[in-house]
Order: structure tokens, then C-alpha cells, then sequence
């Protein structure tokens, strides 16, 4: 399998230890990138969402349960599922970093990516985002709207690398190696728990380097080799076992 | 001329000696067709005014009913390109006698697939993109070349049928160019099964490449996963029958015989013979997926069932009752011969196919991957029933006019004349 | 010149053949992707200067720091605040769509009045302000008047507005800080309790939602991130007691399921185990308290509360080996509980030496009122509206002739909602200062809209829960909407004109007042710094061993399963209502269209003779909701967990007739000994439905 691989790799490590599950980088990834509200949101398989709060549970019953929350944003697969299958090169992993892109005046929303991703990661414009009348001016002029019929999905918070890049340059440093903390996400921005950390998984100088290299830290369904970007860490056994399918003889790692 | 008040008002369009029922009673068929027409073009415009938000699609289900239909339509309209290929490359006469038939089923099935991809697309305005902007490593950029293509060479197919009625047939101009494309036939005839080939090929190939989805994922040979194979074959393997299916539902409306039970049986051993290979095949696959792809993945083969609604019955209705018993059927003289069970057969072996097409497009989309994640159910709502109303209500049209005013079936006029 | 057929045919042909080699075609075909994206309905991104500007959220519970990103002249974004030392770098589910909620349609954008067909109309300020005067004026002194701000000197400004129109009736809404106080007050201490979490090496929190909802909880939270980093063992272990398995236990070390309620039997349970094990307090009701605290042996506290023992002796054993070990008391729902409680929480934390310690509880300075007749904060938190209102239904206390409410939603937020709107409706006028369009203006006769958080300039100081006592300002952010007030200037000219001197002439005057009071410097703090103390409060507490003996009494709840509503700050407040950007946070099987989902194990389910989704009827004597089951796993038994922060009946699209409020299940008592009105032990009956 070819694994697209970059001098900068954008990735997350993020706790499951830590994550309590109260949705604020949910909402951050919402303001940030320029998501419509809705007022039933109760479909959660057809509401928009880059970030999703998914809750683990060890299934085991009362008094010995136990219970996990895991933030799901797009995994950025150094070997994408979605990006190969897309007919139109409306995403595509090719720019320094390893975001996956999406560039939605080209999506010709065939929703064939979606099908590929296993994650869950993309989502479709079922119909025109509609803002409650002037919240449109909480609108950020960083991410443009997206009209019905497009797929969209996580992107890191590209224009916030954007910007860092542009802030490194001005201030004379080289903006292919940014220092940890430069860039980072909305949601791993506002996350209380600081769950959630971003930075450059290639850069011995960033936490990310280290943590995704931890004995408690996996990817997601990393057997089905999309290389993920994402790490996911935890010290419980039961919560490890549940990012990956595992026969019943099979060990989990770390 | 005198006219013959006993003869239809529209008879001299008909073609040559043949009898048709009263532009009444034809219109009163239409006046049907259209109000299923008309309820389908009411849910084709909400989906293109409102959106897919209309639609009971969602983010887990981005392909449905209409991915099912158009993988459906296009396995079962394999009969054009097949029969076509048998009947121009390979020299198997008598096929000529279906031969027109075949064409029009191709062609409905693939401008009526084209009209619900327009539905199905967030953005038909971009539909073009697929060459604007081709992503060649794509299975589904492969398709878009071949149907759009493929669909070019049937209208080119289709169009010396309708040259050669019979008032256009005197037309000098129109007459030479049926003769001329006649002549050409075999040429068209190759280029559209390489072209169907292939995007048959890649409509199955689509599923097999998502490696991140263990329930469709296929390794396979050289680029093409085993799938891309498969669909090929389970294609032809029941499209031949679907051409005679739809040759008999005529024959049972129209009161008229309009093919010869050879033909019939023909076609049948040749859809048998390809189920034959097709099962070979899909066994092996099978088996190779249970002891290969699911273990790798970590999943076991009770992992992709889920309760009724996409329980193990599925897959043994596909394989067996609606693969193997067919197969068996109309590869068996005595038994294909039997016209009851011979029509039981070829409808078994067109839902068999229809079955592993809704598998392979919603059963996989159903499937958790991530162990945290659940099962989830899909059903079809009025908007996409709508809109797949009236693609059948289109072809219900096309095949009407075609049965009508065009020299469709060669075998009519003898066929019926022992009767009168 | 003649035109022929042939003619025109072949310049057709020719123009169209000419134009299809000129680039026209092809860039109008490929500029289908950008005309295809900018449909004129799909609003459009305005680019402006970015600037960002420190405050603090009035709006959030947690008075928790935020910067605000503003694009020329419009917040855009809320985003944590590194600085300030109630975000450290992080912000709540519920803050962080503040910018979105200056725009939320529930908003209430002029002045309304109810007319006599009961319909609201818009009507002018001038109209306003008559209206409020007269009805203020004849009300002579039968006025109340209920703040829902906690922390801010606008309380100042309402209670000396109500103590100088002649009525001591001015009351906070129900939160944990008045039986925190009222637990103070038993102890002969003075300040306010505060909860160094930053310092300890242990912290149990029982009831107590302290990742989730309890106190000053982004700054909690800020402490439970620094003591663990990733993917390491924990510096400082997280215990979470209560009944359901909720976020504080998702982040927890340790679970230890004990029934709603039940707190203060846990933590009496704890203490035995500590004195059992040698711990003292010099204390001049020690010996009362150890006889009190011997008999909630371990057998009796797992009677009591459904602990298990050996987890009880576990948790005690830990506290004793700990360094600096934190034991905080709470209701799960931030509310509704008694001193009792409380009280036995800090015993807890008295037997294991943390009062005034480093990473202990800490008794922190209050500053005096600023403003002339203000009550003092102890003098506020010891007021109880639900005691107040229960009076008045049981004929007791007579209703008043006005009641004024600000930014307070009791006809929603209150035990017995229900009950509680009856009792309101006995009041002839009621006037509200209000941001949302809530269950409360509904019953009001005038609505006056103030602006939010980000468009004034108002205060907090020293949020309940605070490790160390602090002042800072929420600054004007964001230009107010033409129609609407601040509530603190208006209320001074209100007085003003009713006659009453309050010493002020501007509402910023008080906040400078309350600055000098808290030791802070103005200029600092209007720099968007925060003032912050380490001072604590010099005192030799008791145990209140006396008071805590009468309010312990466990009394057995109604019917035979028990109630725990669950708190999540990401449905919003009684105030808020569920935020636009919100109601995608709220889980799958907590609510699906308008049906409300309640949770509890598969054992009660068994029980109940119940699956999931089926639909029951939870009832007691206070009402009844209806609902479907969700299986959860982390629910004690014989007990169903409630979202709370739904069924609102007011507000907006995104909150109106969603699930149920629980609220209408929480039926009030009385502690003995303190008085003081408490609802956290509810129970019912369960009905399939």
C-alpha cells in the first residue's frame, strides 16, 4: 500500500483518558469552521458534523461499567480511503502537512468518499445551510459556506495553518517548521481537558511526536492500513481494544 | 388510398402487416404510465428544488434505492451489449430475432440510470466535472466515461430502429443512414461490449477497491478487485433473461406472440451458461472472503448480519434460491423447456443479481466498522420511490411507442400470422 | 442582401463553430463551480480586521474566562483565555457559542407588554419606564425582587432597590452556594467556602459534578488536565460518588455509585472510618461530632446509600495516605441540597487537616456591598426563594403586589416548575429584565430586554467553587442592539425616580466600588486582568456537629425508584435554554425529536419489565413526565437518570417542546435544623406507557 508521506505531518494525540465527553469542541469546530445550526438534531446520521463526540462503553453491567468518550474528526489517512475513489480529484492529500483536502466548488457531491470512509469523517449538504436571520454575521470570513449538495468534512482547521504560516513568514521563520503550538485546531484549542493535542507528528520538538509514540497510544482501525493521523491514547485495556476489531484469540497492543 | 375506419387512427405508422389495439385504448395505457410519470417528475423536482434532504438518504447511507436501481437496471440492461456481441462478433444468428429488443432495454436502462444519477449528484450542474476534472485513479471516473459512452453507442444502436419505421423509411436521407449505420453495426457492437465490459467491470470494482469497508472490500487481479470480475459476469449472466422477461410481459399485454420460444430458451442457456461461470466465481469469492479479508480485518463472518433486515438470508437468497436453483434450471433441457419454470428461473436470476447489487450498495454502508459504532437501518422513502417510478414509467413508454410504431420483433408477423 | 435558408444555416454554423474555438464557452462551463457555490442565498463570509479582547462570560455558570475574536466589529468567535484563571486555556461547551447567541432568535429585541388578550407588544422604553414606576410605586414596599446572578454587583444594586423600597425579599435562584453558606454560618466561620483543586493530590467529589457543572468547573477541569499529562499515570487521582456514571465519572479514576442524595451519609461514613483510623480536629464539637460520625458505620452508610462497603473503606484509606487530600461536597445537579451536606463534607476535610491548607478547603474574604441598604452576600445566600414561594402557596406569606425579575427564569429553573408558575400567577405585576424570551417573561406583565454578557460592562466576583477570591470585568464587546438596556444604569435611574437614594449615580461607579472592596485595580481590570487573592479567612470553624445531627436525617424517598437528574453545561441554563449550536452536543438516545430519553440499567429495565425505546410514564405527587427507556449501564439500580435543561416551553426553535423538564419531578422539602428547602432526593413510580 502507498502511504503519501510529508516532511510535516499535521496529527492529533488525543486522551481518552481525559475526555469527558461534554462537547465543547463540538461546538468550537461548529463557530470556527461556519457549520448551519439545526433545530432538530436528532438524526445524528444526517447532521452536520466534522467533530463527533462518540461515547465507548465497556459493556459491562452495573456496578462494572465503565464508560469513554471519544472525539471522531477526520483521521487525515495517510492512505485515504476517500481520496482515490473521488472522480473528480475534489479531495486529495498532496499539500505539506498530509491534510486531507476538500475543495468543494469542485465536489460534485456523488458521495462515493463517503462510502469509502469508514470513520464516519464526511458528511453531506442535505440541504442549504440556513442561519437563524443575522446570525449569519457570527459568520468567521475564514471558511466559506458550503451550498447543498457538496461533501465536507474536518480539515484540521487548514486556514488556521494558513495563517501560521503566513505569521512564520512575516516574522522571518521558516513556515515549514513551525514550533508546537503555532498551529493548532479549534477543538483541541477549546477543549478544557486539553485532551486533544495537535502539532507535527514528523517534528521531535512537538508533544504529538512523542505521545504517538506512546505504548498506550493506537489509531483507528490501523489493520485496515489508512494510516491515520490521529492517535488515540488510553491506559484502559477495554477502551484500547475497542479502536480496532479484534478477533476474540487476538491480544491488544500496548 | 381508401381508408379503413376499422384500422386504428394512427395505422399507417405502424409497421409493416402488423396489428396493434386502438389509439383509444393506447392512450388510456398512457394516461397510466403517465400519472406514475407525472407523481415521479413531482419528486424528481423536490429533490432537485429542495435538495437530498427530501430524500430518506443520509450521512451513513449516501448511496440507497437509486444506486441500487442504476446498478440493477445496468446489470439487467447487460443484455444489449451481450446479446450484441454474440449476435455481431460471435455470429450467433438468431439472436437477430431479439436483438432490437435488447437495444431498447439497454437504452432505457442506461438513460434511465443517467436520469436518476442527475437526481442522485448533489451538484448536476458539475456532472461534467468527471471530465473536466477526471481523477484516473478512480473505479467511479471510469464508469462515468464508459456509461455516457456506452449510452452514445446505444442511441446510435437505437437509432436505425427508428429510421427503419415506416414512414420515416421513406425518407431517402433517413433510410441511407439506417442502412449505412446497419452496415456499421458490428463495429458499434464492439466498442459497446468493450465499453460495457468495462464499466460493468467498474461498478463492481467501485466496491472492491474501499479497503476501509471489509464487508465489499476484494483484493484481486492486476488493478481490478474480484468484484470488478463478478459484476461482469453476474451482468451478463442474467441480463439475457431480463430482455426475455421483458419480451413476455409484452407478449402478455399485447396478446400477440412477439418471440419464438427458441430464442427464448437461447437466451436462457446463455444466461445459465454465464450464472454458471458468474457462481463459480462468487463461491471462490466468498469463501476467500469469510477465510481472508474478514480475519484480516479482525471481524468474523456473523459480524456482517444484522437482524432480519440484513440477516444471512439475504446472502443465502442470493446465492442459492436466486443463483444456484436458476442456474441449474435453465442449464437443464427438460427443465428450461418447462415455460413455468423457464420464466420462474429467469425471475429468480434477476433478483438474485438485484440482491447482490442492494448488498454490496446498502448492507455495506450498514456495517459498523468501528467497533464503538452500530448498526444502522435504511429504507427508501416516497421521493426516491418516486423518482424510480418514473424511470420505469419512462421505459414503460419508450417500449410502448418502440412495440407500437417500430419493426421491433422480426418474428411478429410469422409468428402471428398461423394464429389468424 | 438576401438571406436564403442555406445561407442562414451556414452562418449559424459558422457563428457557432467560431465561438466554440473561443474561450467563452469553456469558462463559462468551468465557471459552473463558482456560480454553483455562491447561490444568492447562501450567506456570503465577510472579511474584516481581527482583534481580540479578554472577558468573562456572563452567561456560562462557570464564570469562565474567554477571549473574544472579533472581525471589524463583530464577535465571531469565543475562544479560551490562557490568562485568565477561570479558562487556563480552556472554555465551556456552552460559552464558546456565545458569540452565535447574540444572534439566537430568542433574543428579546424591544421592550414588551402583555396586553389585557394576553398577547405580548412591543411598546417604547418612555412606555416602559412609566409602567414599572407607577406599578413599583404602588406596590409600596410588597415588591420582591429574584437576581439570577450570582456573582455580580447588580445584586447590590436589586437588593438595595428592594430593602430601600421597604421589602427584605430579595433573593438569589436556588444554586450550591446558599447551603454552602448556610454550613459556614453553622460553623461560626465567615467568608466563603473555596476548593484549591489545583493543589491537592486527591480530590473526591462527592455529588459534586466538578468536570461537568460544579463551580467554577473550567478551571477544575484546568487542574484535572495539569495532574494528568498524556498517556501517563495520574499526578493527582479524581474520585467521582454519585448515582450515575456521568462526565465528572467519565474523567474519574474511580467511580463510586452512591444514591442521590445521600452525600452527607457517605461522607459521615468517611469521617467514621477517619476517626476510626486516629483522625482529629481541634475543634470545640469534635467529641459531639465522633459520636455522630460512629454511628454511620460502614454497614449502615451502605444501607444508606447503596455504597459498597469495601469501596467506602477504600475511598478512606486513600484520603488518609493522600498528601493534600480535597473532599468537596455537591449536588449532581448543582442545586437542592442542604447544609448537611455540606457540613459533613467539610468535617471530612477538617479530620484530614484541610481547612486553610494548600490544596484543601479554603475560607476565602467576601467583599462588603457598594452600594447604599445592599445586602450583604451572607445576607443574600442566606435568603431562600423556594422557602419564599412555598410560604406563599401554603397561605403563609402573603403574595407580593410586584415582583422583579433579573435574568432569573423560575417558571422554568424551580423544584415543582409547575407548582411554582401557579404561585407566580398570584402575583399581580411582574416585570422581568431579561436577554431570552423565556418561560418566566411569558408570565411576565412587562419585559425589558437587557444586553448579553458581551455587549455590557458588568462583574463577577469570586464564583462559588473558586479556589481564591477574584474580581474581574465583562467589558462591551459587541455593539448592543438598538432596543435594549443595561439593566444596572436603568435600575440606579429607577430608583432615582421612585424616590430612593442608593448612593450611585452610575451603574460603573458600583463596579469601581466593588473593585476598591475587592482590593483590585480599575485600570488593570478594565485591561481585561484579572484580580486574584490568596488571602483566606482566619477562622477556627466547629463542626456544627449540632446542626448537622438535625439536617442528616435521612428520610426515604417517594416511591421505589429513585430520580437523578444529570446536569450537562452543553444543554444550557434555565437562561439559555438550549444554545443554536448546541443541540447537535446532545447525545443520540437523550432525545430524539420532541420524546425525551431517560436512562437506567439493564437490571431496572428487567425489572420494570422494560427495553430500550419503549415508553413509561415516570411519576410522583409532584407530576409526571413521559419518556422512552435507554439502557445505561452506568446507573445505579431502582434508578432513572434525567437529562436536565429540556422541555422548555418558551424560548426558541431550538429549544421549545424538546423532552421534559425534570424539574417537575423534584418535589421540595425542608432540612431540619437549617430550614432551608431541599429537592435532591426525588423518587417515583414508573408506568409503562
Amino acid at each position: 500500500m502507498e502511504i503519501k508521506e510529508f516532511k510535516v505531518k499535521w496529527g492529533m494525540a488525543i486522551d481518552l483518558d481525559k475526555c469527558t465527553g461534554c462537547g465543547a469542541c463540538m461546538v468550537a469546530c461548529q463557530a470556527e469552521n461556519n457549520l448551519a445550526p439545526i433545530a432538530d438534531a436528532s438524526n445524528k446520521i444526517k447532521v452536520m458534523n466534522w467533530l463527533v463526540v462518540y461515547e465507548l462503553s465497556n459493556k459491562k453491567p452495573f456496578p462494572e461499567h465503565d464508560v469513554a468518550y471519544l472525539p471522531r474528526p477526520c483521521q487525515q489517512c495517510g492512505h485515504p480511503p476517500c481520496v482515490s475513489v473521488c472522480p473528480v480529484v475534489a479531495t486529495d492529500k498532496n499539500e505539506e502537512g498530509g491534510i486531507v483536502s476538500q475543495i468543494y466548488p469542485r465536489c460534485i457531491g456523488c458521495r462515493y468518499c463517503m462510502a469509502a470512509c469508514p470513520y464516519h469523517a464526511r458528511y453531506f449538504n442535505w440541504l442549504d445551510p440556513v442561519w437563524p436571520e443575522g446570525m449569519e454575521k457570527a459568520l468567521t470570513p475564514d471558511v466559506s459556506v458550503r451550498p447543498r449538495g457538496v461533501v465536507e468534512k474536518c480539515s484540521f482547521c487548514h486556514h488556521r495553518f494558513m495563517k501560521a504560516k503566513d505569521k512564520a513568514i512575516a516574522e522571518g521563520r521558516d513556515p515549514e517548521a513551525l514550533a508546537d503550538g503555532d498551529y493548532v485546531t479549534s477543538c483541541a484549542e477549546a477543549c478544557p481537558n486539553g485532551a486533544i493535542v495537535f502539532g507535527d507528528l514528523n517534528n521531535p520538538d512537538h508533544q504529538v511526536y512523542h505521545l504517538s509514540r506512546s505504548k498506550y497510544a493506537s489509531r483507528l482501525l490501523e489493520r485496515l492500513h489508512a494510516n491515520t493521523q490521529v492517535y488515540y491514547l488510553s491506559r484502559r485495556e477495554w477502551v484500547r481494544r475497542q479502536l480496532d476489531n479484534y478477533l476474540d484469540n487476538e491480544k491488544v497492543k500496548g | 388510398m381508401e381508408k379503413n375506419y376499422s384500422l386504428p387512427a394512427d395505422h399507417d405508422l405502424f409497421p409493416d402487416g402488423a396489428k396493434r389495439c386502438s389509439l383509444m385504448q393506447f392512450m388510456a395505457w398512457m394516461g397510466i404510465v403517465g400519472v406514475v410519470a407525472a407523481w415521479g417528475l413531482y419528486a424528481a423536482y423536490k429533490v432537485l428544488s429542495t435538495g437530498l434532504g427530501v430524500t430518506a438518504l443520509d450521512d451513513y447511507f449516501g448511496f440507497g434505492l437509486w444506486i441500487t436501481f442504476d446498478l440493477a437496471v445496468i446489470a439487467l440492461g447487460a443484455g444489449a451489449f451481450f446479446t450484441g456481441l454474440l449476435r455481431y462478433i460471435l455470429n450467433i444468428d438468431p439472436l437477430k430475432n431479439i436483438i432490437n429488443l435488447t437495444v431498447i432495454v439497454g437504452f432505457i436502462c442506461y438513460s434511465g440510470a443517467m436520469l436518476i444519477l442527475v437526481l442522485d449528484v448533489g451538484q448536476p450542474v458539475r456532472a461534467w466535472f468527471g471530465y473536466w476534472h477526471a481523477n484516473v485513479h478512480s473505479m467511479l471516473t471510469e464508469v462515468i466515461f464508459c456509461i455516457t459512452c456506452y449510452l452514445i453507442v446505444l442511441i446510435i444502436e437505437f437509432i436505425p430502429l427508428v429510421f427503419e419505421q415506416k414512414q420515416l423509411d421513406r425518407i431517402p436521407v433517413l433510410h441511407h443512414i439506417a442502412h449505412n449505420l446497419h452496415v456499421m453495426m458490428p463495429l458499434f457492437a464492439g466498442v459497446g461490449a468493450f465499453l460495457s465490459t468495462f464499466h460493468q467491470g467498474s461498478l463492481g470494482g467501485m466496491y472492491g477497491v474501499l479497503f476501509a469497508r471489509p464487508y465489499v472490500f476484494r483484493d484481486g487481479f492486476f488493478v481490478w478487485p474480484w468484484t470488478f470480475f463478478l459484476f461482469v459476469i453476474s451482468a451478463v449472466g442474467s441480463g439475457p433473461v431480463f430482455t426475455v422477461l421483458i419480451a413476455t410481459i409484452m407478449e402478455k399485454m399485447t396478446g400477440r406472440k412477439l418471440v419464438s420460444w427458441e430464442i427464448k430458451s437461447l437466451m436462457g442457456k446463455i444466461a445459465g451458461s454465464m450464472l454458471f461461470v458468474y457462481l463459480i466465481f462468487k463461491f471462490l469469492d466468498t469463501y476467500g472472503w469469510i477465510e481472508h479479508i474478514l480475519p484480516h480485518a479482525g471481524l468474523t463472518f456473523d459480524q456482517n448480519f444484522y437482524g432480519n433486515i440484513y440477516g444471512q438470508w439475504l446472502l443465502w437468497a442470493e446465492l442459492g434460491v436466486c443463483g444456484v436453483l436458476p442456474c441449474i434450471i435453465l442449464l437443464t433441457p427438460s427443465l428450461r423447456n418447462n415455460p413455468a419454470l423457464f420464466y420462474s428461473a429467469a425471475l429468480l436470476d434477476c433478483i438474485g443479481i438485484t440482491i447482490n447489487r442492494y448488498v454490496f450498495t446498502v448492507q455495506a454502508l450498514a456495517m459498523p466498522v468501528m467497533p464503538f459504532d452500530s448498526w444502522e437501518t435504511y429504507a427508501p422513502n416516497w421521493a426516491e420511490w418516486g423518482s424510480s417510478a418514473l424511470i420505469i414509467a419512462y421505459g414503460a413508454i419508450v417500449l410502448s411507442l418502440s412495440y407500437r410504431y417500430l419493426p421491433v420483433f422480426p418474428q411478429e408477423k410469422k409468428l402471428n400470422a398461423t394464429k389468424a | 442582401m438576401a438571406v436564403d435558408r442555406r445561407g442562414f444555416l451556414k452562418f449559424v454554423a459558422g457563428v457557432s463553430a467560431g465561438v466554440m474555438v473561443t474561450p467563452i464557452p469553456w469558462k463559462l462551463l468551468d465557471d459552473a463551480s463558482i456560480w454553483t457555490q455562491n447561490w444568492p442565498w447562501i450567506p456570503s463570509n465577510v472579511d474584516g480586521a481581527s482583534t481580540y479582547v479578554s472577558t468573562v462570560s456572563k452567561l456560562c455558570p462557570s464564570c469562565v474566562g474567554m477571549k473574544v475574536r472579533l472581525v471589524g466589529d463583530r464577535p465571531v468567535r469565543v475562544l479560551p483565555d490562557d490568562n485568565h484563571p477561570l479558562s487556563k486555556g480552556g472554555i465551556s461547551s456552552l460559552a464558546v457559542a456565545e458569540a452565535q447567541m447574540l444572534h439566537s432568535p430568542a433574543r428579546v429585541k424591544r421592550p414588551l407588554k402583555r396586553a389585557a388578550d394576553g398577547a405580548y407588544v412591543a411598546i417604547s422604553w418612555e412606555e416602559a419606564d412609566a409602567l414599572l414606576a407607577e406599578k413599583l410605586a404602588a406596590a409600596k414596599g410588597s415588591l420582591a425582587c429574584v437576581s439570577g446572578d450570582e456573582t455580580g454587583s447588580i445584586n447590590d444594586v436589586l437588593s438595595a432597590m428592594t430593602g430601600k423600597a421597604g421589602s427584605s425579599n430579595f433573593y438569589l435562584m436556588p444554586s450550591e452556594a446558599q447551603p454552602a453558606a448556610k454550613a459556614v454560618a453553622a460553623m461560626g466561620g465567615e467568608g466563603q467556602l473555596g476548593y484549591d483543586i489545583e493543589n491537592s493530590d486527591y480530590v473526591l467529589a462527592i455529588g459534586a459534578n466538578i468536570l461537568e457543572s460544579w463551580g467554577t468547573v473550567i478551571r477544575n477541569r484546568a487542574a484535572f488536565k495539569a495532574t494528568r499529562p498524556h498517556g501517563e499515570e495520574p499526578a493527582a487521582t479524581f474520585v467521582f460518588a454519585g448515582p450515575v456514571q456521568n462526565n465528572t465519572a467519565a474523567g474519574a479514576d474511580q467511580w463510586v455509585p452512591i444514591k442521590a442524595g445521600t452525600e452527607g451519609a457517605f461522607a459521615l461514613g468517611i469521617a467514621h472510618l477517619l476517626i476510626k483510623a486516629g483522625a482529629t480536629a481541634d475543634a470545640a464539637d469534635f467529641s459531639a461530632f465522633a459520636r455522630l460520625a460512629g454511628t454511620f458505620t460502614p454497614a449502615k452508610v451502605a444501607e444508606l446509600t447503596g455504597v459498597n462497603e469495601d469501596q467506602l473503606k477504600d475511598v478512606a484509606k486513600a484520603l488518609l495516605k493522600a498528601r493534600r487530600p480535597l473532599v468537596i461536597t455537591g449536588s449532581e445537579f448543582g442545586q437542592g441540597t442542604g447544609a448537611a451536606s455540606v457540613l459533613a463534607g467539610v468535617a471530612v476535610n477538617m479530620l484530614l487537616g484541610g481547612l486553610n491548607r494548600k490544596g484543601g478547603l479554603k475560607l476565602l474574604p467576601v467583599a462588603g456591598p457598594v452600594v447604599d441598604g445592599a445586602m450583604t452576600r451572607a445576607e443574600m445566600l442566606g435568603k431562600d426563594f423556594v422557602a419564599y414561594m412555598s410560604r406563599i402557596n401554603a397561605g403563609k406569606d402573603k403574595a407580593p403586589a410586584a415582583m422583579v425579575f433579573y435574568e432569573a427564569n423560575p417558571a422554568y429553573a424551580l423544584p415543582q416548575a409547575a407548582k411554582m408558575a401557579e404561585v407566580l400567577a398570584k402575583v399581580p405585576f411582574k416585570a422581568t429584565f431579561t436577554t431570552f424570551l423565556d418561560e418566566t417573561a411569558m408570565l411576565c406583565d412587562l419585559v425589558l430586554p437587557v444586553p448579553m454578557g458581551l455587549e455590557r460592562l458588568d462583574d463577577v466576583a469570586t464564583p462559588y467553587g473558586s479556589g481564591q477570591a477574584l474580581y474581574c470585568l465583562a467589558r462591551p464587546v459587541a455593539p448592543m442592539p438598538a432596543h435594549v438596556k443595561p439593566a444596572g444604569d436603568y435600575i440606579i435611574a429607577l430608583a432615582g425616580k421612585l424616590g430612593m437614594d442608593l448612593g450611585v449615580g452610575t451603574w460603573e461607579e458600583v463596579l469601581q466600588a466593588k473593585a476598591r472592596a475587592m482590593g483590585a485595580d480599575w485600570d488593570s481590570l478594565m485591561d481585561g486582568n484579572v484580580h486574584v487573592s490568596s488571602s483566606t479567612v482566619n477562622a477556627q470553624p466547629a463542626f456544627g456537629a449540632g446542626m448537622l445531627q438535625k439536617g442528616i436525617a435521612t428520610k426515604a424517598a417517594e416511591g421505589d425508584y429513585a430520580i437523578a437528574p444529570v446536569h450537562k453545561l452543553n444543554v444550557g441554563t434555565a437562561k439559555t435554554a438550549i444554545p443554536p449550536y448546541n443541540n447537535k452536543t446532545i447525545r443520540r438516545w437523550e432525545l430524539q425529536g420532541k420524546e425525551l430519553y431517560v436512562a437506567m440499567n439493564g437490571a431496572t429495565a428487567r425489572k420494570l419489565g422494560v427495553m430500550k425505546h419503549d415508553k413509561i410514564v415516570v411519576s410522583n405527587k409532584s407530576g409526571s413526565i413521559s419518556a422512552r427507556v435507554n439502557i445505561f449501564e452506568g446507573v445505579m439500580n431502582d434508578t432513572v437518570a434525567v437529562l436536565m435543561g429540556l422541555g422548555h416551553t418558551a424560548f426558541d426553535q431550538f429549544s421549545k417542546g424538546k423532552g421534559e423538564n425534570v424539574m417537575q419531578l423534584l418535589t421540595v422539602g425542608f432540612e431540619s435544623g437549617t430550614g432551608l428547602s431541599v429537592w435532591n432526593m426525588a423518587g417515583a413510580t414508573i408506568s409503562k406507557a
